[in-house]
């Protein structure tokens, strides 16, 4: 039998289902990756259906083909350049007027495709209702009714997707823009025809109308004088409409959808507000929703440190409970110690903080993204990100960043610059993650009392939006402004959020393990060679000096580069006692803890920094963050002194 | 009357003439958050209901074609509504 191939695009808006539809029909088979040289993520999967092998991929999230992100540029070259044998649209059912404003422009860059119409059960609940063969007809394009969270119509659209694709060929543009448009497309689309171009013609030539950078450049570099020509008939359309000719272009467009979606759904008014627009008003509302926010963020901290400590302790205690059988068969030699105190104890060291802090860390993330509160959360706090020269949406990395600082440095993607990406990517480093949690909580929190735990995330948090105000004074750039949708709350797809969340580990799994290990070798030999001491002496003036701390504490600072929570072990190892009481002040234990939880993102976070943003802010952060540490370390340790809060 | 968005209580509605954003032929950050916003549905001549002000100098969240759709404060002052009764 031979196996026939084919390629199948999912394109849509965000928040349509789309990557529920991605699950629904590759399940296991996937891949999840980069765009090559791109921070925006690749998603891939085979499926066998009838004889045929296909390959799905599932492109970003977007709402428009235009070049306002690195998401839209990327779907579009994709489908231009790989021309997948079919485009599935997901489009949501509940908002069908700008979905088609998307499925159009789809149309115009002339692939074969069908439509996905997801979400009807959630359409039908907003009084939603739509005439499927009318959709059809005035689109010209097979319409599949789906309810992808419950698996159903499914089957179907891969029935009729495989049907579509064998056909192959794409229906014709049905945007018919005013004549005065149409005239200077065609001038256009004739000059266009006669040079070799990797777009559709007539789709260049609307595109040039309405100022697409990429195209433009594109064009300029293979003749410009089209380019002028453009120009030209661009300004006449604005000379007719009184309007810039991309302000017409879109609202022709606009319209056509409009159209299309008022003739094919009625809607029927309601008389009872649903859950969802209810849960929506609790939510956003201008005195509750903050109350609420801050409980549903102190809830899944706490959540996360009950259940994770637990089970990190559990963890610890069952794994280390191999060196006695390590040794056994290694004896105790420096080879042991090598392979145990290198190798093993950084295995130990992902196992108990990946599985019990970043799984449900994650878990709980997805789940309030998925369901639709993370985009009230972020509407809520827009003002306090504005601040920082951020918006809203920077508050979920920022939420991240609290369980590990590797995903929030990776969730910096979601703001739309490069600048605002470093902003966040630099604050993000700054946030006290789970390990530094441990040594906070362990040190200070239990000899100290939580007052002073929590008086450490408070100085964390000024310090926080401190700096990111500076960054954004500092750095050169207009801040981007908020435009979200908010999507209507919704059931999270259980399976999805498993899925999102397993790959989000392997990611964290494949910067930080190699890392731990070889840096935890580099010490473990260090420490074989006496060379702990030296360093502790050549630190010692900062150490002792400045921040009034015991030599041995500049080992702990040098291990705590590779994990944060190691300097609460090591510094255990090193002064012979976990209870620390009798080694150190209370005013070093808070100076020691201070310094911990600002000095330098561990070197998992710094791998994490350079893939985003590049080896020279990566260092530029890191360098900052220790001047930080010690400054302000230095400065607590005298202001604390003086007024003899916690003693000498 | 015109008015800036922002000057519209929740629950009013207005017909869209203007986005005041600085506008060029592609150059900056003004062109493409125009047509961010013309992308997400807000052209000239498009009804808008204000569903929330978020206090604090927040974002506004307008109804537009049918979803609901949140624009930061500094935006929202710069969208130009004819207000309707």
């Amino acid at each position: 039998m031979t196996m026939r191939k084919l390629k199948f695009a999912l394109a849509g808006n965000a928040n349509v289902g789309k990557s529920v539809i991605f699950n629904q029909l590759t399940g296991l088979h996937q891949h999840i990756g980069n765009w090559p040289g791109k921070t925006v993520e690749r998603a891939e999967g085979t499926l066998h259906f009838k004889g045929y092998t296909i390959d799905v991929i599932d492109l970003p999230g977007i709402y428009s083909l235009s070049t306002f992100s690195l998401e839209e540029i990327i779907s579009r070259e994709y489908i231009v350049n790989e021309k997948p044998d079919l485009v599935i649209n997901v489009v949501d059912a509940s908002a069908l007027e700008r979905n088609l404003f998307f499925t159009l422009q789809l149309m115009e860059l002339e692939v074969p495709l069908i439509i996905a119409l997801n979400q009807i059960d959630m359409a039908e609940k907003k009084g939603i209702k739509i005439d499927l063969k009318g959709l059809e007809e005035k689109l010209g394009v097979k319409v599949v009714p789906t309810i992808a969270i419950k698996g159903k119509g499914i089957y179907e659209l891969l029935e009729r997707a495989v049907e579509a694709a064998e056909k192959g060929s794409a229906k014709p543009a049905i945007v018919r823009y005013g004549e005065e448009i149409e005239e200077r497309i065609r001038r256009l689309t004739e000059t266009l025809e006669k040079i070799r171009l990797k777009y559709p013609a007539r789709w260049t030539a609307i595109k040039l109308l309405e100022g697409d950078e990429q195209v433009r450049r594109e064009i300029y570099d293979l003749n410009p004088e089209i380019l002028q020509l453009a120009e030209n008939l661009a300004k006449e359309i604005e000379e007719i409409h009184g309007h810039p000719c991309p302000t017409v272009i879109v609202s022709e467009r606009y319209e056509a959808a409009g159209k299309i979606a008022r003739e094919t759904q009625r809607i029927l008014p309601r008389i009872k507000p649903s859950l969802s627009e209810r849960l929506h008003e609790v939510t956003t509302h201008r005195i509750l929703g903050y109350p609420i926010m801050i409980l549903i963020v102190l809830g899944i901290f706490n959540v996360i440190f009950m259940f994770g400590g637990y089970m990190s302790e559990t963890l610890s205690n069952l794994l280390y409970g191999y060196e006695k059988i390590f040794e056994y068969f290694f004896g105790s030699n420096p080879l042991k110690e090598i392979i145990w105190g290198g190798i093993m104890e950084g295995i130990i060291a992902n196992i108990t903080i990946a599985l019990p802090y970043i799984i449900p860390f994650y878990l709980i993330l997805y789940i309030l993204e998925d369901s639709g509160y993370l985009a009230r959360a972020a509407f809520l706090t827009d003002t306090l990100m504005h601040k920082m020269g951020l918006h809203g949406k920077a508050f979920i990395p920022l939420m991240l960043g609290y369980g590990c600082n590797v995903p929030a440095c990776l969730g910096c993607r979601i703001m739309e610059t490069e600048r605002e990406r470093f902003i966040a990517g630099f604050i993000v480093t700054l946030i006290p993650c789970a390990a530094r949690a441990v040594v906070i909580l362990g040190l200070v929190g239990s000899f100290l009392g939580l007052h002073w735990a929590l008086a450490l995330y408070a100085i964390n948090l000024i310090i926080v939006f401190l700096l990111g105000r500076l960054a954004f004074k500092v750095l050169p750039g207009e801040p981007t402004a908020l435009i979200m949708e908010m999507p209507d709350y919704r059931l999270p797809h259980l399976k999805t959020i498993i899925k999102q969340t397993w790959f989000r580990l392997e990611e964290f799994l494949k910067i930080s393990f190699p890392l731990i290990i070889i840096s935890g070798l580099i010490i473990k030999l260090a420490e074989i060679s006496n060379l702990l001491e030296p360093i502790s002496n050549f630190l010692s003036p900062i150490t002792v000096n400045w921040l009034g701390l015991p030599e041995i504490t500049g080992v702990t600072l040098i291990f705590g580069i590779l994990r944060k929570e190691l300097t609460l072990v090591i510094l255990a190892t090193l002064l012979g006692t976990t209870n620390f009481q009798e080694t150190l002040t209370p005013l070093q234990m808070f100076i020691f803890t201070l310094v911990v939880m600002l000095y330098v993102p561990c070197i998992a976070t710094i791998a994490a920094c350079i893939r985003e943003f590049g080896w020279k802010k990566a260092a530029a952060i890191s360098l900052l963050e220790i001047t930080l540490a010690i400054s302000v370390g230095g400065l607590a340790y005298r202001v604390l002194a003086a007024l003899n809060l916690l003693g000498y | 009357m015109e008015l800036p968005l922002t000057a519209l209580r929740e629950g009013e509605s207005g017909v869209i003439t203007s986005i005041r954003a600085g506008f060029g032929w592609g150059k900056g950050g003004g062109y493409g958050l125009q047509k961010r916003l013309m992308d997400m549905g807000l052209t000239p001549g498009t009804k808008i209901t204000v569903v929330k002000s978020a206090p604090f100098h927040g974002p506004v969240e307008i109804n537009v074609r049918g979803y609901r759709l949140a624009i930061g404060r500094g935006m929202a002052e710069k969208i130009f509504v004819e207000v309707q009764k």
